[in-house]
């Protein structure tokens, strides 16, 4: 066997191990570093680089050589040309070339019952052409902008699973499939996509039946959204960001975003996906709900008390996250790594955690990248049970 | 004749019926142009209180932007009686989302509480670069400015922006605080800001102290 396929067969057991709840040889490490932060990293113009799909392979291959990973360490979300052809406005690109969503409205506060009447003809008729301005034509138009959307969308998708596997197979990164869909929680798709972050927030004081029973009929798209095509093998994983909680009250949050919310992650669950979670800012507060979420899901933690986190959902979930990406920023390459040993100092003990940052870097600006190299290569060749 | 004190109460609980209700019935009374302004008041006692049980952490981003609506609700349906008489200024307030960063959610807490507050705020919106708030600064030379930003991509923006200050020579005439997820005190330093927050409530007060 040759040496990378050694290493593969090595990491896949270490992240199988992990995510299954035993003790893993040694932590893990998946980072997933943007493509963003990739793209500038080797180099290329982060308003131009992006649209062109041939780049994926040299930037990637640039970050696999300089960065220690066990897992593909790249996250490509964001796609100009597809956002573009259908004339996005829930994702624009800043004045740095970083795309980003802004504040937007889908969805008018008295069409709530359309959503909740007919959830898919909604989208369909209201809120995807007020999100997409070329969606907003004539049927033969937007039946071709559709099509060629979709044209981009598989060629992004399809050059993104060659090359991992390609770059996976060089480098010996674990056989994993961790991100295979991004599904949001009911909740947060209402409030991000439909009604935007103000208007939500007053909603859900002003019409908290309408909204309730709108995050209920989305339910299941959501579902569709993140379920297997077929079987899935181990290491197969499913990915919901999470963004609404931390800025919710605690009875809205039991009332509105909590029991969609689980029930996806039930669905998911016992179809046999492992589910990821990113838990937005700090959520402390909602520990207790989150440790009665089916066994051994990952909760990939930005801010809050690593030590809480343990205690509360550590034996039964799988924790990751709390490196600050801030402190890549600001730190000296010491203070980086002395961090990382004090996270590993709480959170590997017993297993049931890998190490990655509370976030991805999201451009080459915003994390140094000589000190996630530093940190990097201090967890991946010191961390051993 | 209104209850002053029950209004701020009904602002502090966000009891919006209540104090729709409590302003309608006050406005059709016919107030003075006075007594209007002591309602106006009321209503920025009870955000203070907002402030403070978002401190505590009653309240959350949320009821911060509720709050934020409703009391430029109630501002609306005072107008017509407020006459010309302007409140008090405590001071003014240049704030922008950097450069790079299209957020405005905090931005737009902050600039709400701030103005509630006694603030003249002139807010020049989201992904401005370092040469807009330093023309903003010239123009209304403002006693503080405000840089706010959700991205870690902001706190390179950031750190421009103060240096175009010094680049401009006006950093010396302004005290400078930053804003939102990613800044820290370590970020803070590095960036030259005089001060940080993640809490808009706690950065509304940090400006209050600089301008008594």
């Amino acid at each position: 066997m040759s040496d990378a396929a050694t290493l593969a067969q090595e990491r896949t057991q270490i992240i199988n191990d992990v995510l299954e709840g035993r003790i893993p040889k040694r932590v893990p490490v998946i980072s997933a570093l943007t493509y963003e932060f990739s793209v500038e990293y080797a180099g290329l113009d982060l308003k131009t680089a992006p649209w062109n799909t041939a780049n994926f392979k040299t930037v990637c291959d640039k970050i696999c050589q300089d960065f220690y990973a066990d897992y593909f360490p790249v996250i490509h979300l964001r796609f100009p040309a597809l956002y573009r052809t259908l004339g996005a406005k829930n994702w624009i690109v800043g004045s740095g070339g970083f795309m980003q969503h802004p504040e937007v409205e889908g969805l008018h506060v008295d069409e709530y019952d359309d959503l909740i009447e007919n959830p898919f003809n909604c989208i369909m008729e209201k809120v995807l052409p007020r999100l997409y301005d070329n969606l907003n034509a004539d049927p033969v138009t937007r039946s071709m902008t559709m099509a060629k959307a979709f044209t981009i969308f598989s060629e992004e998708f399809g050059t993104i699973g060659a090359v991992t596997a390609e770059l996976s197979a060089k480098y010996g990164y674990a056989n994993a499939n961790l991100f295979t869909a991004a599904p949001s929680a009911p909740f947060d798709f209402v409030a991000d996509q439909f009604r935007g972050f103000k208007n939500i927030s007053l909603d859900v004081r002003r019409i908290p039946d309408k909204v309730e029973a709108a995050v209920k009929a989305v339910t299941p798209l959501l579902i569709k959204m993140g379920m297997p095509a077929s079987e899935p093998g181990p290491n197969t994983g499913v990915f919901m960001p999470l963004h609404m909680p931390p800025f919710m009250r605690m009875k809205d949050f039991e009332r509105l975003y909590w029991p969609t919310f689980s029930q996806v992650v039930e669905t998911f669950a016992k179809a046999g996906l492992t589910v990821l979670i990113f838990m937005e800012q700090d959520m402390m507060r909602f520990l207790d709900h989150f440790a009665e979420l089916p066994e051994n899901c990952v909760l990939w933690f930005e801010k809050g008390d690593p030590k809480l986190a343990k205690e509360k959902v550590g034996k039964k979930h799988i924790i990751t996250g709390f490196y600050p990406v801030t402190l890549l920023h600001t730190g000296t390459k010491e203070q980086c790594v002395d961090k990382a040993k004090e996270l590993l100092d709480i959170l590997a003990p017993g297993g049931r955690y890998y190490f990655n940052f509370d976030k991805s870097p999201l451009t080459l600006g915003s994390a140094n990248p000589e000190n996630i190299k530093a940190v990097l290569d201090y967890v991946g060749h010191n961390a051993n049970y | 004749m209104l209850d002053y004190e029950a209004l701020t109460k009904a602002v502090g609980d966000l009891d919006e019926e209540d104090v729709m209700s409590k302003l309608e019935a006050f406005v059709a009374e016919n107030p003075s142009h006075e007594e209007a302004q002591k309602a106006v008041a009321a209503c920025q006692s009870g955000m203070a209180i907002v402030g403070d049980l978002f401190e505590q952490g009653e309240y959350f981003v949320g009821d911060l932007i509720f709050a934020g609506e409703l009391l430029t609700n109630a501002i609306e349906i005072l107008k017509p009686v407020l006459g010309q008489v302007s409140s008090e200024k405590i001071g003014t307030i240049v704030l922008g989302t950097v450069a790079g960063d299209l957020h405005d959610i905090g931005k737009n807490i902050f600039r709400s509480m701030a103005e509630a507050a006694g603030f003249e705020v002139h807010d020049i919106g989201i992904d401005q670069p370092a040469e807009a708030f330093v023309n903003k600064v010239k123009e209304v030379n403002p006693e503080i400015v405000g840089m706010s930003g959700v991205l870690t991509l902001a706190l390179e923006s950031m750190k421009d922006t103060v240096d175009a200050f010094k680049a401009a020579g006006i950093r010396d005439n302004i005290k400078v605080i930053i804003g939102g997820n990613p800044v820290t005190k370590e970020a803070c330093e590095q960036i030259g800001a005089d001060a940080f927050t993640t809490n808009a409530a706690e950065g509304v007060k940090i400006c209050q102290s600089w301008v008594q």
